[in-house]
C-alpha cells in the first residue's frame, strides 16, 4: 500500500523524490498536505479559523478543539478526529469540504494516517529554521563525487538504485558551460583549445576563463533584472520613458566584480543609508524604485503611495526570502505564520521615500541622482589631472618669478576707481550669445576696439548673452557703463540695459516706456532719462545698486534692448574701486586697493591677511600675498598666468558639465521625518487601523544587535547568520539558473505552500557553504559547474525518462531551451554580428511596426517605436534591449521573457509555433543567418562541406556526422538551384537586416547558404542547452 | 522508424500527465493528443476534468469599449434628469463616494442630463439612445445588465482589474485562463486572438497594455495573439523576402530530419514537440492568410457590417474577422476599441465612437444568428467602468463631460446561453448607485466562465503559494438569472 502511494505521488509530480525512507517526514510529506487542504480554515489566519484549532501549530493540533474532540492524537489513529473526518463520506462532516475545491487522494489519506500511526512526529517548517551544515552522506561509488554536492546527489540516486550518467562529450560540455556562465556560445577557437587540452585541468581552465569574462556579469545580471523588475518605462498608464539604466549597469558590474551577495543585498536595499554612500551605492538603492508607477489623471496620491510601498515589501519578501508576503496585505497569512501586522511593520521600513508617489510621467521622478557614464568618468579624471598639472605649473612659475617693488612706488592713497571693460568686440569668452549679434567695423560707428554691435528693430529688439563663465563682481558703489550710438536717421523710441545675476530683473532705460518688462520705478525697471543725443557716442552709466545689484552680486549676463530704430553698442563694463582683474605694477598699490575693498573677492585666508597690520604679518603670510599678487594681478606676468587660468577654468567648467551628467537614475532616499505606518484594513489605503512601528516578522529572528531600525538594519538582518531564508533562496535561484529544475521548485515560495526541497540536506549544505565562504558568487557558480552532477550527459534513456521525467534526481545533465536573450545573442554571436560594448542607455533593435502604437497612450513619449540605427545599437546583447513594459519586445516575450511589470523569479519554458515563426522569419534572425553564411564563405574553407561543417560547429560546438552533413549540403544544393533560377529572390534575401551584405561574395551562393544557416539556427540542438 | 522516436512519441502522453499541465512543453505536447471535449468537439490541450460541466458557449467574442462609455447617454435612460439640469448632485446620492482627482476639486457637481433622445424598442420596450440605432434594433437578442460595478476609478487599474481580476499587473487574463483550462479547438490558429482597431472619437485615447491579454503567471503560450492592423497579422508569419513556400517547405523537411536524429540520439520528448510546433507554424502560414482574406464574403454580408467592413484595422473589419474566427473555432476573440474616455465634448466625440461600433456590433450578432452560431457563441459588449451623472468641466444643454464612475455601468451580452431580450439590474434616478441586483465584475467574469463550462472557483493556478483565480479570493458567483440554463 505504501509503495503504491509513493508511485502515485511521483506521477503527479508533487514532492516526489524524497519519499523513499520508510519513516514519514512531517515537513516533507505531511505539512504540504495539511497546508494545502486544511490551513485555509484551520491555519494562521485568525479571522477565518474554524473549529477552534489550527493545524499549523503542534500544540493546537494536538489539543482539544471546540467540538471536544482532538484533531490529532499521536500514535492513535482511532482517537484522531482528523482521520475520521478525512475519511468521512457524510457531506456535512467530510474534510476538506466539497466547496473548497480541495481533495485528499486515497494515497494522501493513507500517508497522513500512517504518520499519526508512527507517532505524528512534528517539526517546525523547514525554511524557518536556520540551516546547519549537514554531514556528507555515505555513498558507495566514492570515486564519482568531485564536489560535496555530488555526494548528496549520488546518495539519493543510489538509494533509488540509479546510477549517474556518463560525462558529457567535451563539445557538449564547453557549449553548456559557456552558456551557463556567459549566456553565449563558445567560439571555434575556444572549442579547439579545449579539445586540444588533454590535461585534467582543461575544464577548470575553461571555467576560470569564463568567470573572468565581462560577459559573465551581463549574463548573471539578466536573471537578477527579472527579479528586480527592471524596465525602461514606468509600466502603468502613459508608460513613459523612465531613466534607470545605470541601475542595470550597476548590477552587471557587481557580478563582474564578484561583489559578495551580502553586500549586493545591502547596497540594493539600503545603499543610500550606508555611511557616505558612494554614487554606486546610491544607484544600487534604485532596486526599491524599479516597481511600476503611474501618473494617470485622477489618481489618488495616497492610494498610489500605498501600492508603491506594497510592491517594495512584496518584492523584497519574494526576492530575498522566498516569502509570499502579498497575502498578508489584506489578511493574516492562510498558510504561513505571518500576520497583517508583520506586513505593515515591514511596510514601515519602505514607506519613507523622499519623493511623490505619482511619477509625473517624467523620466526622473524624485529622488534621482545624475550619473556619469564610464566614458564621462574617464574624461573627468583626465581633466582633473590636467588641472593638477596646470596648477603645478602655475606654482612653479610663481616661485620662479622675481619681483622687485618699483623704485618709486605710487603714493599710497585712497584707491581710485578703475574701469573694467567686460564687453569689447565680442561677448565675454564662454558666454552664450543670443538674439543674433551683428557687428560693424569702421567707417560705421565704432567707439573703441575693432567692432561695435548693432541692431535695427521694428518694435522690441535685443541681443544679449548669459552664462558668462567668469562673472562680473559687483562691489559697493560700483557703476555699470556702456557706450551707445543712436542712428539719427532712425532713432529708437527707447533703449534699455539689462543684467542677469540669476534673473534678468535688473533694468535701466532711457526714452519712452514701450517695453513692458519689470515694474516701473523699481530695480526691475528704472527710468534714467531721455534718449541720449543721436549721431554721437554717449556713455551710459548705471549705479549697480540702483538696479538691484548689491555688493557681492555676480553678473553673468547683459542685454542690449531697444524699441524700434537703429542702435550701435560698444565697450561696456563696470567702474569699481575694487577692480576686477585690474593689473598693477606694484604689490603695495595692489595691497592698498585690496585693503580698501576689505579683501572682497580674495580667498578667505588672504582676506584676513590683507586686513591685518602689515607689520604683524609673518613671512609666510607676506609670501602668500606676494604669490597671489604675482599670479593674479601683476601686470608683468599677466600674459603668463592668464592663459593658464583660462585652461584651468575651462577644465573646471567641463567637469561641472560632465558631473551634471546627461543621465539620471532613480534612487532611494529617506525623508527627514519617518512617515507613520498603519495596519490597513483589507489592504485598503483609506482604512487605517493601529499604527505599527518598524519590525521584522515574529516567526523570523530579531534584528541583529546594533542594527539600525531602518532599511539598512533590515538588509543586515537578511544577511545575518541567523536568518534561515536568504542564503537558501539565493543558492536555490543560482541552482535553478544552471540546472533548470531546482531544489525548491517554487523558487518564489519557500513557505508552506511552496514545494518542499527535493534534496533538503543539499540545499542546506549549499546555503551554509555559500554564506560561510563570504557569499562568494563566483566561487559558488564554479562549484556548481565543476560538479560531476553538472557535467553528466543530458542524453536520456527511456527507462530514466520513465522514472524521472523532469530530472529532479539529476541522474543526467541539464537540457532545456535557451532563454530569449541567449537565443538572440547566440544568433548574433555565431554570425559575427554581436556588438559587445557594455552599458549605457537601452537600445532599440528592429521590431515589427506598430506594436507600441497598437496599445500606447496617444500622448505617451513611447507611443511610437523608432528603431535605432547602426551596428553599435542594433546588434548589442539582448540585455540592453529597451523594455517598454506595456508592450515588451516580441523577441523577449515570445520566449517567455517577463514584461518586468512585477518581480519574476523563474520563467516558464514553452515551445510554440510562434517561436518557430520568429526564429525563421524575424529579420534579425534572417540577417544573422545571412551573416553566418558570409562568415563561413570567408572563413570556413573552400569546400562546401567544410563551410557547412563550420556553420554546424558554430551552432552546436560539434562536428556534424555524415548524415547531417549530407542533409545540409543537399539542402544547400536545392536552395542554390532555386536561387539560380530566381536571382531576384536571392538578392532580396541577402538584403535583409541592418548590416550591408558582402558585395565580394556571390549572391546566389550566399542566399543558398543562408537557408542552410537558418536551418542550423533552428535546430533543436541549437535552440536547447544540451 | 527508429524505436526511440516511437518511444518518444508514445511517452508524450505519460510525460504530460507526469509533469502536470504546467510542465515544460507539456501543454504543447498535449495539443497533439486530441481528447473528446464535453461537447464531443475535439479539444487540444487544456486541463483534465475541464470543462467542469456542459458549456452553453463553445466560444466567446468580447467587444471591449476601452475608456468607459457613458451609460447615461447610451443604455441607462434617466428621464428625470432633464428637469434637474445644472442642479447639484444630492449629497445623499453621492454618499461619500470617492472621486478621481480630476473632479474632486470641483466646487460643484452639476447634473448633466443626456442631450440624446431615447426611444423604446423591442418586446420589453427597452430604452435605447439615438446614438445606438442598430443596437436598438436587436434588444430582443440581448441581455442588458445595468448594475455592473467595480472598485477601481482609473483606467489602468480598472481595465487590468476587469481583464485579469487584479488591479495591478502580473495576473493571467481571461483569455489566457480559457486557453489554459480548455485548450484549443483548432490546430492551425491561435486559440485566443486580440484585435486593437482604430477609433474616431477622442484622439487622446487611453492606453492598452499587453498584460490585458497576457498570460501573467501562466506559461506564455496562453497569452492572446494580437492581430496587427498592418503588416503580418501574426508576428513573423510571412517568410522573408526571397523565400517562397516551396523553399520554406524544403528547409523544414531538412530541419525535421535533423531534429528527428536529435530526438533519437538524446531521447528528450521536447524535441518531438519542437518538430510539431514547426509544422504547426507552417500550417499557420496558410491558415492565417486564409482567415484574413475576406474576398469570399458576399456583398450582403459586407453590407451588414457597414462601409468600413472592407477597411482593414477598423472595428467593423475586426468584427467580421471575429466571426470568421468563430467559424474556425478560435475559442476567444477580444476586440479592444479605444477612445471612450469622454471627460469633455460628449456632443462631439461620443456620436463618433458609437458610429464606429454600433452597426458592426449589431451585424456580428445577426451574422452569427443567421449562421446558427449565436446559440453557442457568447458576445459581450462593454467598458471598464461607467461615467458620472455630474458634469466635468463646462456644462451646457448641448455639451458636457463626464468623469469616471465605478459604482454602476452597463454591459450587454448575447448568445452563448444568455437569456435574450432581458434587462437585468437597475440604478437610481441619477445612474449613480445600483438599486437592484448588483453585479460585481468578478461575478461577471464568473458568469462568462460559467457559460464556457467552467466553475470559476475550480479554475486555479498555484503561484507564489496561492491558488490564483480570475475572480479573486472573495465569494463571487455567476449571475444565473441572466442565463438560460
Amino acid at each position: 500500500m505504501h509503495s503504491k502511494a509513493l508511485i502515485s505521488v511521483l506521477l503527479l509530480g508533487l514532492a516526489p523524490l524524497a519519499v523513499v525512507a520508510d519513516e514519514i517526514n512531517y515537513n516533507r510529506d505531511i505539512r504540504p498536505l495539511l497546508s494545502n487542504n486544511c490551513y485555509a480554515c484551520h491555519g494562521p489566519d485568525e479571522s477565518k479559523r474554524a473549529g477552534g484549532f489550527r493545524l499549523d501549530q503542534q500544540a493546537s493540533a494536538f489539543a482539544e478543539a471546540d467540538s471536544g474532540a482532538h484533531p490529532i492524537v499521536a500514535g492513535e489513529v482511532g482517537a484522531s478526529e482528523l482521520v475520521r473526518r478525512i475519511n468521512s463520506t457524510d457531506p456535512d462532516e467530510k474534510m476538506p469540504p466539497e466547496d473548497t475545491n480541495k481533495k485528499l487522494s486515497a494515497e494522501e489519506i493513507a500517508l497522513i494516517t500512517r504518520w499519526i500511526e508512527q507517532g505524528a512526529k512534528w517539526s517546525e517548517h523547514w525554511s524557518f529554521v536556520a540551516p546547519a551544515r549537514p554531514p556528507l552522506p555515505t555513498v558507495k561509488n566514492r570515486d564519482w563525487p568531485a564536489s560535496p554536492l555530488d555526494d548528496f546527489i549520488l546518495a539519493t540516486l543510489e538509494s533509488k538504485g540509479l546510477q549517474p550518467s556518463a560525462e558529457a562529450a567535451k563539445t557538449t560540455l564547453i557549449r553548456r558551460v559557456t552558456f551557463d556562465l556567459t549566456g553565449l556560445p563558445p567560439t571555434l577557437t575556444e572549442i579547439d583549445d579545449f579539445l586540444a587540452d588533454d590535461s585534467t585541468m582543461a575544464y577548470e581552465r575553461v571555467v576560470d576563463r569564463l568567470l573572468k569574462s565581462p560577459r559573465y556579469g551581463e549574463h548573471m545580471a539578466r536573471y537578477w533584472l527579472d527579479a528586480a523588475r527592471y524596465g525602461d518605462t514606468h509600466g502603468l498608464h502613459l508608460d513613459n520613458y523612465r531613466e534607470m539604466w545605470p541601475y542595470r549597469d550597476w548590477v552587471v558590474q557587481a557580478f563582474n566584480d564578484n561583489m559578495p551577495y551580502d553586500r549586493f543585498t545591502i547596497e540594493q536595499l539600503a545603499g543610500d543609508l550606508l555611511p557616505e554612500a558612494t554614487e554606486d551605492q546610491q544607484i544600487a538603492s534604485g532596486f526599491n524604485r524599479c516597481h511600476v508607477t503611474t501618473a494617470e489623471g485622477g489618481s489618488i496620491a495616497e492610494e498610489v503611495y500605498v501600492r508603491n510601498v506594497v510592491d517594495r515589501v512584496v518584492t523584497t519578501g519574494t526576492v530575498f526570502m522566498g516569502l509570499t508576503l502579498d497575502c498578508t496585505r489584506c489578511h493574516d497569512h492562510k498558510y504561513d505564520p505571518l500576520t497583517m501586522k508583520d506586513f505593515y511593520s515591514l511596510f514601515a521600513f519602505f514607506n519613507n521615500l523622499d519623493g511623490a508617489p505619482l511619477d509625473g510621467n517624467k523620466k526622473d521622478p524624485a529622488p534621482v541622482i545624475a550619473v556619469t557614464t564610464p566614458a564621462q568618468k574617464m574624461e573627468i579624471a583626465r581633466l582633473e589631472s590636467l588641472i593638477e598639472e596646470k596648477q603645478r605649473e602655475i606654482q612653479q612659475l610663481v616661485a620662479q618669478t622675481s619681483y622687485v617693488e618699483p623704485a618709486a612706488p605710487p603714493e599710497v592713497s585712497a584707491p581710485q576707481p578703475q574701469e573694467f571693460v567686460w564687453i569689447e568686440d565680442a561677448a565675454p569668452a564662454g558666454a552664450k550669445a543670443e538674439g543674433g549679434w551683428k557687428f560693424v567695423t569702421a567707417p560705421a560707428p565704432v567707439y573703441s576696439g575693432e567692432k561695435a554691435s548693432t541692431r535695427t528693430a521694428s518694435g522690441l529688439g535685443q541681443h544679449f548673452f548669459s552664462g558668462a563663465p567668469t562673472p562680473l563682481d559687483v562691489h559697493e558703489g560700483d557703476t555699470l557703463f556702456a557706450y551707445v550710438y543712436l542712428d539719427p536717421k532712425n532713432p529708437p523710441k527707447q533703449i534699455m540695459l539689462q543684467w542677469n545675476d540669476g534673473t534678468w530683473d535688473h533694468r535701466a532705460y532711457w526714452g519712452g516706456n514701450h517695453i513692458s518688462w519689470g515694474v516701473d520705478n523699481q530695480a526691475s525697471r528704472r527710468h534714467l532719462g531721455e534718449l541720449p543725443e543721436t549721431g554721437k557716442w554717449i556713455r551710459l552709466e548705471v549705479p549697480a545698486q540702483l538696479v538691484g545689484l548689491p555688493a557681492g552680486a555676480k553678473i553673468n549676463g547683459w542685454a542690449f534692448t531697444q524699441f524700434d530704430g537703429t542702435t550701435y553698442w560698444d565697450r561696456a563694463g563696470i567702474v569699481s574701486l575694487h577692480g576686477q582683474s585690474a593689473t598693477y605694477d606694484s604689490l603695495l598699490a595692489w595691497e592698498s586697493d585690496q585693503r580698501a575693498a576689505k579683501g572682497a573677492g580674495l580667498p578667505n585666508e588672504l582676506k584676513n591677511i590683507i586686513q591685518s597690520d602689515p607689520k604683524q604679518r609673518t613671512e609666510a603670510q607676506q609670501q602668500q600675498l606676494r604669490d597671489y599678487f604675482i599670479e593674479h594681478a601683476y601686470a608683468e606676468t599677466r600674459d603668463v598666468f592668464q592663459p593658464l587660468h583660462q585652461q584651468v577654468d575651462d577644465a573646471r567648467q567641463q567637469i561641472a558639465k560632465l558631473r551634471k551628467g546627461t543621465s539620471t537614475t532613480l534612487v532611494f532616499r529617506e525623508r527627514a521625518q519617518p512617515k507613520p505606518a498603519y495596519v490597513l484594513h483589507r489592504g485598503e489605503y483609506d482604512q487605517r487601523r493601529e499604527e505599527v512601528p518598524r519590525a521584522t516578522p515574529a516567526v523570523l529572528p530579531p534584528l541583529p544587535d546594533g542594527a539600525p531600525l531602518n532599511r539598512l538594519g533590515l538588509a543586515q538582518w537578511l544577511v545575518d547568520d541567523a536568518h534561515p531564508l536568504t542564503a537558501r533562496v539565493a543558492v536555490n535561484r543560482m541552482w535553478q539558473q544552471v540546472f533548470g529544475v531546482v531544489l525548491v521548485k517554487t523558487s518564489e515560495d519557500f513557505g508552506s505552500q511552496g514545494e518542499p526541497p527535493s534534496h533538503p540536506e543539499l540545499l542546506d549544505w549549499l546555503a551554509v557553504d555559500f554564506r560561510e565562504n563570504g557569499w562568494d558568487v563566483k566561487r559558488f557558480m564554479k562549484n556548481l559547474v565543476m560538479s560531476r552532477t553538472y557535467r553528466q550527459t543530458s542524453d536520456v534513456t527511456p527507462e530514466l525518462l520513465e522514472v524521472d521525467p523532469n530530472n529532479r534526481l539529476y541522474a543526467r545533465g541539464p537540457r532545456f531551451r535557451l532563454d530569449a536573450e541567449m537565443l538572440r545573442d547566440q544568433a548574433l554571436a555565431v554570425s559575427g554580428l554581436l556588438e559587445t560594448s557594455m552599458g549605457g542607455p537601452s537600445v532599440k533593435p528592429p521590431q515589427p511596426d506598430g506594436l507600441w502604437f497598437a496599445v500606447g497612450y496617444s500622448g505617451s513619449n513611447t507611443v511610437r517605436f523608432k528603431q535605432d540605427k547602426g551596428h553599435d545599437k542594433v546588434h548589442r546583447r539582448t540585455l540592453y534591449t529597451f523594455i517598454k513594459r506595456t508592450a515588451p519586445p516580441p523577441q523577449m516575450s515570445t520566449f517567455d521573457g517577463p514584461s518586468r511589470e512585477t518581480c519574476s523569479m523563474r520563467r516558464e519554458r514553452t515551445n510554440t509555433p510562434l517561436q518557430a515563426l520568429l526564429l525563421m522569419n524575424d529579420p534579425q534572425y534572417v540577417e544573422a543567418a545571412r551573416a553566418l553564411a558570409e562568415r563561413v564563405l570567408r572563413e570556413g574553407g573552400d569546400a562546401l562541406e567544410d563551410r557547412v561543417a563550420t556553420m554546424f560547429r558554430l551552432g552546436t560546438a560539434r562536428k556534424p556526422n555524415a548524415d547531417e552533413l549530407a542533409e545540409l549540403v543537399q539542402l544547400f544544393e536545392d536552395a542554390h538551384h532555386a536561387f539560380a533560377a530566381n536571382p531576384d529572390a536571392a538578392a532580396n534575401l541577402v538584403k535583409i537586416g541592418e548590416s550591408v551584405p558582402d558585395s565580394a561574395l556571390d549572391t546566389t551562393e550566399v542566399a543558398a547558404l543562408t537557408i542552410a544557416a537558418s536551418t542550423v539556427l533552428n535546430l533543436d540542438e541549437v535552440i536547447m542547452k544540451n | 522508424m527508429d524505436p526511440l522516436i516511437e518511444y518518444a512519441n508514445t511517452t508524450t502522453r505519460r510525460h504530460f500527465f507526469a509533469q502536470g499541465a504546467m510542465g515544460l512543453g507539456a501543454a504543447a505536447l498535449a495539443s497533439m493528443l486530441p481528447t473528446a471535449g464535453a461537447q464531443g468537439a475535439e479539444a487540444l490541450g487544456g486541463l483534465p476534468g475541464l470543462p467542469h460541466f456542459a458549456p452553453t458557449a463553445k466560444r466567446a467574442i468580447y467587444l471591449f469599449m476601452a475608456g468607459a462609455p457613458s451609460q447615461i447617454d447610451t443604455l441607462d435612460y434617466k428621464p428625470k434628469l432633464d428637469e434637474m439640469f445644472d442642479k447639484d448632485l444630492p449629497e445623499s446620492i453621492r454618499n461619500g463616494q470617492r472621486l478621481t482627482t480630476m473632479t474632486s476639486g470641483q466646487k460643484r457637481f452639476p447634473l448633466a442630463p443626456s442631450k440624446f433622445k431615447f426611444q423604446q424598442y423591442g418586446a420589453n420596450g427597452t430604452w435605447v439612445s439615438e446614438l445606438l440605432p442598430h443596437t436598438a434594433k436587436m434588444v430582443d437578442d440581448l441581455a442588458i445588465v445595468r448594475s455592473l460595478h467595480t472598485e477601481a476609478i482609473n483606467h489602468d487599474p480598472a481595465i487590468t482589474y476587469f481583464t485579469t481580476g487584479h488591479q495591478l499587473p502580473g495576473r493571467a487574463s481571461l483569455g489566457a485562463w480559457l486557453s489554459y483550462g480548455l485548450g484549443s479547438l483548432n490546430q492551425n490558429l491561435p486559440t485566443f486572438v486580440v484585435m486593437t482597431p482604430s477609433w474616431t472619437g477622442r484622439s487622446q485615447a487611453q492606453a492598452l497594455y499587453n498584460r490585458l491579454w497576457g498570460s501573467g503567471f501562466l506559461p506564455s503560450k496562453h497569452a492572446g495573439v494580437s492581430l496587427r492592423r498592418s503588416g503580418d497579422p501574426v508576428l513573423f508569419l510571412s517568410n522573408p523576402s526571397g523565400i517562397d513556400g516551396p523553399l520554406r517547405r524544403r528547409m523544414l523537411d531538412s530541419l525535421k530530419k535533423l531534429n528527428q536524429e536529435t530526438a533519437a540520439q538524446i531521447g528528450d520528448p521536447d524535441t518531438q514537440t519542437r518538430i510539431d510546433q514547426y509544422e504547426m507554424a507552417f500550417k499557420m502560414q496558410s491558415s492565417v492568410p486564409e482567415l484574413m482574406d475576406i474576398s469570399d464574403e458576399p456583398q450582403s454580408v459586407l453590407d451588414m457590417y457597414g462601409p468600413e467592413a472592407t477597411k482593414p484595422g477598423t472595428f467593423a473589419a475586426s468584427c467580421l474577422l471575429a466571426r470568421r474566427m468563430a467559424e474556425r473555432d478560435v475559442r476567444f476573440v477580444q476586440i479592444f476599441h479605444r477612445g471612450w474616455d469622454q471627460h469633455g465634448n460628449i456632443a462631439g466625440d461620443l456620436p463618433n465612437q458609437c458610429r464606429d461600433v454600433d452597426q458592426a456590433s449589431w451585424a456580428l450578432v445577426q451574422d452569427l444568428k443567421q449562421r446558427g452560431m449565436l446559440d453557442d457563441t457568447l458576445v459581450v459588449w462593454g467598458g471598464e467602468f461607467g461615467r458620472t451623472v455630474y458634469c466635468q468641466g463646462k456644462l451646457t444643454r448641448q455639451n458636457y463631460g463626464r468623469d469616471h464612475h465605478p459604482r454602476c455601468f452597463t454591459i450587454w451580452l448575447a448568445g452563448g446561453g444568455t437569456k435574450p431580450g432581458i434587462e437585468y439590474g437597475a440604478t437610481d434616478d441619477f445612474s449613480y448607485n445600483v438599486t437592484e441586483n448588483p453585479v460585481h465584475i468578478h461575478d461577471f467574469n464568473a458568469t462568462l466562465l460559467h457559460c464556457l463550462g467552467i466553475d470559476h472557483r475550480r479554475l486555479s493556478y498555484r503561484f507564489q503559494g496561492l491558488d490564483m483565480r480570475l475572480t479573486g479570493v472573495e465569494d463571487h458567483s455567476p449571475v444565473k438569472d441572466i442565463l438560460l440554463a
